[in-house]
């Protein structure tokens, strides 16, 4: 209790004094080991969402290797085979591009839910908080409330302490290798994986990443956690510059609760010249990043809420109106109007739907079939028996369509192109690689210069799909 | 500067090229299939992809370590020299 007080503490006692010695106390403290937070449980309407949201997304994360879609994995980026499952879609090193666009979808979207709600997705979605959330959740049930948690780390080394670490130690570990198990069951299929992992079974790379996987999630939920919003993350140091003065932040009222200070419950307030704020520190004691928000709004402040249910628990108690701590906005602080609607949201929002919308197209109007010319690397051409020119190439072809198709295969660009192939049925089944050989040869009078730009067109025979892929055709020098 | 904590110099190191070093490994690998690059090396895909990442977060640690250590003020390095020479422990202050 004194500790947390003593948290926003400093910096007023720094600036009564002056001189040197403040900056080296200062230098000092920001030198010294990081002080252990320790969050006080919360209850309330934002606790409850927050529950919500881990459970929702940590139930997500865990479930969806699990789901099969036509006898196979639902859900797989199959890095070894190169290809990507998502539901009844399946995408190749070709179509980066929608990546790209996902990742750009993504990007807006959190600028726009940013500029409207501020950091609802630090508070609620973040994986950092997910999994911090269900790592202090283990340490609550294992340690006790937070009074017992910081009385344990004060006791001196017991056989009890000892026992109670190693088991919270040895729960966050399993939890951490479930999670490296399931991350890896994203891109190596899952049930192989699991039934692999127990018996000691997986290959080599796949367990480097389970347990990379789970050293990440066991040193960032439970020992870095409030340190990466403050040290790693990029939003938290940007989202600034998508807020404004309408935008939802969670802030202590300052007309209502000032001057703060304890008094009775039975005491008249206003004939003891205080505010709401009865300076309990709760909000503070709650708080993850260990800020006091009464400081007004600071960089590490994830917006989770939780001061909004202490306070509000505590003005209940006291008899008072809720909402000294709550979700608001500058503008209505300074008691003015707030807007919604305003250029910044409205351009976000018409970005992201026109993107969104683009991606949607793209994708379902993308081309089930895909082609690659690889031309062969060992020589430039060669003559035929016949004095005609050959080139040899190698023809990849994917069939990315949900049934099997035929195709016929051409090519152009060079008057009297003939193309030899080795088999005259290109047949394709879907989700299918096929490298077709192909010999292109030419009487060499048609040749014009040493390098030609030729083309090969394939049409499905049973379907309307045409792409056209570009190549070269080397010749004999220039005659 | 010297009031950054460790875990954030740590931090400024590992972590921006964790970040790169995955873009990179995305890129590079989409580009360029590491199994017919690597196509003399015994290694599966996997295994692959796993050594151009943990090489690319290399070099990028290597640069961010180095972008560090150059960002040192002059100040820093001659205030250094000077406590080194006197050895003394007025270095404090």
């Amino acid at each position: 209790m004194s500790k947390d007080a003593s948290i926003a503490e400093p910096k007023v006692s720094d600036t009564k004094e002056g001189g040197s010695q403040v900056d080296d106390a200062v230098e000092q403290s920001l030198y010294a080991k990081r002080q252990k937070i320790y969050p006080r449980e919360v209850h309330g309407l934002f606790a409850a969402l927050r529950t919500a949201g881990v459970a929702i997304l940590l139930g997500l994360y865990y479930i969806v290797p699990w789901l099969q879609w036509d006898g196979r994995q639902a859900v797989l980026f199959d890095l070894p085979e190169r290809k990507f499952y998502v539901l009844n879609m399946v995408f190749w090193p070709q179509d980066f591009f929608y990546l790209t666009l996902l990742l750009i979808v993504s990007a807006l979207g959190l600028f726009f839910v940013t500029a409207l709600a501020g950091r609802v997705w630090c508070g609620y979605a973040c994986p950092q908080t997910v999994w911090t959330e269900a790592f202090l959740w283990i340490e609550r049930k294992v340690e006790g409330s937070r009074p017992r948690q910081m009385k344990l780390d004060k006791e001196p080394n017991s056989f009890r302490k000892i026992r109670i670490k190693a088991t919270k130690h040895f729960l966050w570990i399993v939890f951490a290798l479930f999670t490296g198990l399931t991350f890896v069951g994203y891109f190596s299929p899952m049930r192989e994986l699991a039934a692999n992992f127990v018996t000691f079974n997986n290959g080599p790379w796949e367990m480097f990443w389970i347990y990379f996987y789970a050293l990440a999630t066991y040193g960032n939920a439970g020992w870095l956690r409030e340190q990466v919003c403050m040290y790693m993350c990029p939003y938290a140091r940007f989202q600034s510059a998508m807020f404004d003065k309408d935008t939802m932040i969670i802030s202590f009222d300052e007309s209502r609760g000032l001057p703060k200070g304890p008094r009775k419950k039975t005491a008249d307030k206003t004939a003891a010249g205080l505010g709401d704020c009865i300076d309990c520190t709760i909000c503070v004691q709650v708080c993850p990043t260990g800020i006091d928000i009464r400081d007004g709004l600071q960089y590490q402040c994830i917006g989770c809420a939780a001061c909004i249910d202490a306070c509000d628990d505590v003005m209940d108690k006291m008899g008072y109106e809720r909402g000294l701590i709550r979700y608001t906005t500058e503008n209505t602080l300074q008691g003015k109007h707030t807007h919604i609607f305003r250029p910044r949201v409205i351009l976000y929002a018409m970005i992201l739907m026109g993107v969104t919308a683009g991606a949607f197209y793209s994708i379902l109007t993308r081309t089930p079939v895909a082609m690659d010319v690889i031309r062969d690397r060992n020589s430039l051409y060669r003559e035929t028996n016949d004095g005609l020119i050959e080139n040899v190439y190698i023809i990849k072809l994917m069939n990315m369509d949900k049934q099997a198709h035929t195709y016929s295969l051409s090519v152009q660009g060079i008057p009297e192109l003939l193309l030899k192939k080795d088999i005259d049925d290109i047949s394709v089944k879907s989700g299918e690689v096929i490298e077709l050989p192909v010999r292109v040869q030419v009487d060499a009078d048609n040749l014009k210069q040493r390098s030609n730009e030729i083309s090969f067109t394939l049409d499905a025979l049973d379907d309307e799909l045409h792409i056209v892929e570009d190549a070269r055709f080397l010749g004999p020098a220039f005659k | 500067m010297d009031a950054i904590p460790l875990i954030q110099r740590v931090v400024a190191i590992l972590w921006p090229s964790f970040i790169t070093a995955g873009i990179a490994t995305v890129l590079f690998t989409t580009a360029f299939d590491p199994a017919v690059v690597f196509i003399d090396h015994d290694i599966s895909r996997m295994g692959l992809y796993t050594i151009s990442f943990f090489l690319f977060w290399a070099f990028g640690a290597i640069t961010a370590a180095a972008t560090c250590y150059f960002l040192k003020p002059c100040e820093a390095i001659n205030k250094a020299r000077m406590a080194m020479s006197e050895n003394t422990d007025s270095v404090k202050e």
